[in-house]
């Protein structure tokens, strides 16, 4: 069965970020792991907290992408979001400040 | 290189002040996305596939060492170590956050830098030859007309929303190192019989969907009317060009739809409007900004240097990468020295903090100071003495900068594709590595000699794949990406459009696909002085959709 999550860009930071339930609530992760997955009919539901997210101001372009539960957890069929999930599939250039660029990435 | 006045300072400096203000008002939520939108893009701000990407503008191309320094300050401060030089000469950060931009724009304005008309529909970044006032086949310095283009353009009340972004290029020498015939316009120096300055006009040239070569609108244009034709061509598309349909907004489409007779008509028409007006360059106008770029004090040397000679013939490795990665300058007992950024170990113009500050130095050190960047995604360092080119190179080797690799196969133009760019359908940097790693030592074995191999992501063609004389053109076909190739394409003087060979090949097939079309090559020429160009015009289409398909 296909499944769905909500995707967008984070405002202040512009990574990607995924739409996720918790017991307080609502909020956004760059783990996709961690996103709520609905069925495409139910999506409607996200679609509103979605949209709510970006008239606060916290994310901006959100939309609905699909997806499936993999061993690995939750895959974009897609390849275009299967890259936004996990990053570009090349090796990034690599300074010396490496560790730095990672913690300032974080 | 061109100095700020206090004007320009006090432009800057305004303008990052406004932009400040406008990050704080998004970041408050007093301004939505749509409103915000058309500021950042104008601030040259994007949002791509997995962050917002920082687009500073490089003015034909020109950087300072002290330049190239702050950029590596914001690439190693506020991104992840690295930028990226793009096919308009320009860098690009493909991480930072909203509220660190202003704060970069506030460092690079303390150099003389910014990132405005760099998106937009707006007239862009004027490129240029990167060997500019340096080129022994130069004509005319493009610089001081680079320039006064960049002046009379930027924040252009009347042209800051055509129909479609515009790009202008520039060249002064006999071989066109600026691809000129695929610009919105493109001027071209020249010299008439009576030995005067002028300028070839072309206009309606482009790549992306529609790819076409610019037409000859004017042969010879006076340089002192430059502004007041460009002006001219301006309104005309500004009031003609469409506005209904993205894909069709560009000039190139106007000029074919209204016809090239008619559309040179209708800018002579606006031109005596404009001809004689407060536009027109004076002579002293020039002279002011060619004062900007006189030479500097070189050494008066000979051409003959015997260590260098002895260093050629001791050093295999030092003799393949001068042959092919240095040119010869207009002065005796200098070189032009490209700095490969397509090395096996990063994607094609990337380049790292580290890189540039030593790229700085060596500038400092070996080249006075002076940095150019290329639309074929490299470096030149432009004023670098024979005697020290053996030096040169062992440095550059250690920082993995002399990939002996220009004008060959695996110099390849490719744009960040769908591993950064949000309007990609295919990936173009692991097809542009997997063809390094491939070709690389096929190259020297078989010499291909001059040869160029562009790869774009998409349909808007920002890896120049139509001018390419391999290109390769990444696709989505039902969820798979799949790759296009075309044959005799160039963006040089002799400029010419690809053709589609045949039906696209999957990833896995591609590269072996470029194999065939080289074997046809390396079969079919008739000597090794026979570039792939050539060759691929003299045989047509028939024996590469051969091999390829039969």
């Amino acid at each position: 069965m296909a499944f769905q999550v909500y995707t967008a860009s984070l405002l202040k930071e512009g990574l990607v970020a995924y739409l996720c339930i918790d017991t307080d609530g609502a909020f956004w992760s760059t783990e996709l792991n961690k996103a709520v997955t609905t069925e495409t009919q139910k999506v409607d539901t996200l679609k509103a907290l979605a949209e709510q997210a970006e008239k606060d101001n916290i994310v901006i372009a959100a939309y609905a992408i699909d997806v499936e539960a993999t061993s690995n957890g939750i895959s974009p069929l897609e390849n275009r979001e299967r890259i936004r999930a996990n990053g570009p599939t090349v090796l990034l250039p690599q300074s010396t400040d490496l560790n730095a660029a990672n913690i300032r990435a974080a | 290189m061109y100095q700020y006045s206090q004007e320009d300072h006090q432009l800057l400096q305004e303008r990052v002040s406004q932009f400040r203000d406008q990050v704080a008002r998004r970041l408050k939520g007093d301004l939505s996305e749509d409103e915000f939108k058309q500021q950042r893009l104008r601030n040259g701000l994007y949002l791509q596939l997995h962050a917002y990407m920082l687009r500073v503008a490089v003015p034909y191309g020109l950087l300072s060492s002290e330049q190239m320094r702050t950029l590596a300050h914001i690439a190693r401060t506020y991104d992840r170590g690295y930028g990226h030089f793009s096919t308009r000469q320009n860098i690009q950060y493909n991480w930072p956050k909203l509220e660190d931009v202003p704060k970069i724009l506030d460092d690079l304005a303390a150099v003389e830098m910014h990132a405005i008309q760099t998106s937009g529909n707006c007239i862009r970044n004027t490129t240029s030859d990167p060997l500019a006032g340096v080129a022994r086949d130069e004509i005319a310095d493009p610089r001081p007309y680079c320039e006064l283009i960049r002046q009379w353009s930027t924040f252009h009340p009347e042209f800051n929303f055509l129909p479609r972004k515009f790009k202008i290029a520039v060249s002064g020498a006999t071989h066109d190192r600026a691809a000129v015939a695929v610009h919105d316009i493109g001027l071209r120096l020249v010299k008439n019989d009576a030995d005067e300055l002028g300028m070839e006009v072309y206009v309606g040239g482009g790549l992306g969907r529609t790819p076409m070569i610019g037409k000859l609108i004017r042969e010879f244009l006076p340089p002192h009317d430059m502004l007041t034709y460009l002006e001219a061509i301006l309104r005309v598309y500004n009031k003609l060009g469409r506005r209904d349909n993205l894909y069709k907004a560009r000039i190139k489409i106007l000029v074919h739809e209204t016809g090239e007779e008619k559309f040179r008509e209708l800018v002579e028409e606006e031109w005596q409007q404009v001809k004689t007006s407060s536009l027109r360059l004076r002579d002293e106008d020039i002279k002011n900004i060619e004062a900007h770029f006189k030479d500097p004090e070189y050494e008066k040397l000979s051409d003959f240097d015997v260590d260098y000679d002895k260093e050629l013939i001791s050093d295999p490795m030092f003799a393949n990468w001068a042959d092919k990665n240095i040119e010869l300058h207009k002065k005796d007992g200098y070189r032009v020295v490209y700095l490969s950024l397509k090395s096996r170990n990063q994607p094609t113009g990337d380049v790292t903090a580290d890189q540039m500050d030593a790229i700085a130095d060596l500038a400092d050190k070996y080249s006075l100071g002076a940095i150019r960047s290329t639309h074929r995604q490299n470096l030149v360092l432009s004023d670098v003495k024979l005697s020290d080119l053996h030096s040169l190179w062992q440095e550059l080797t250690a920082l993995d900068l002399a990939t002996p690799n220009y004008n060959h196969l695996t110099d390849i133009i490719s744009c960040p594709g769908m591993d950064y760019c949000a309007l990609a359908t295919a990936r173009s940097i692991p097809i542009a590595q997997a063809l390094t790693e491939r070709f690389d030592a096929y190259d020297f074995i078989n010499d291909l000699g001059d040869i160029s191999l562009n790869i774009s992501g998409c349909i808007n063609a920002c890896g120049h794949h139509h001018v390419a004389n391999i290109g390769i053109l990444g696709v989505n076909k039902k969820g798979v990406e799949v790759y296009q190739l075309t044959l005799g394409g160039s963006a040089r003087e002799d400029a010419s459009i690809g053709k589609i060979i045949g039906p696209a090949f999957t990833a896995d097939e591609i590269v072996d696909a470029v194999s065939d079309v080289l074997d046809v090559y390396l079969t079919n020429r008739e000597d090794p002085e026979e570039t792939f160009l050539t060759a691929y015009r003299r045989l047509g289409q028939g024996p590469f959709k051969e091999k390829l398909y039969g």
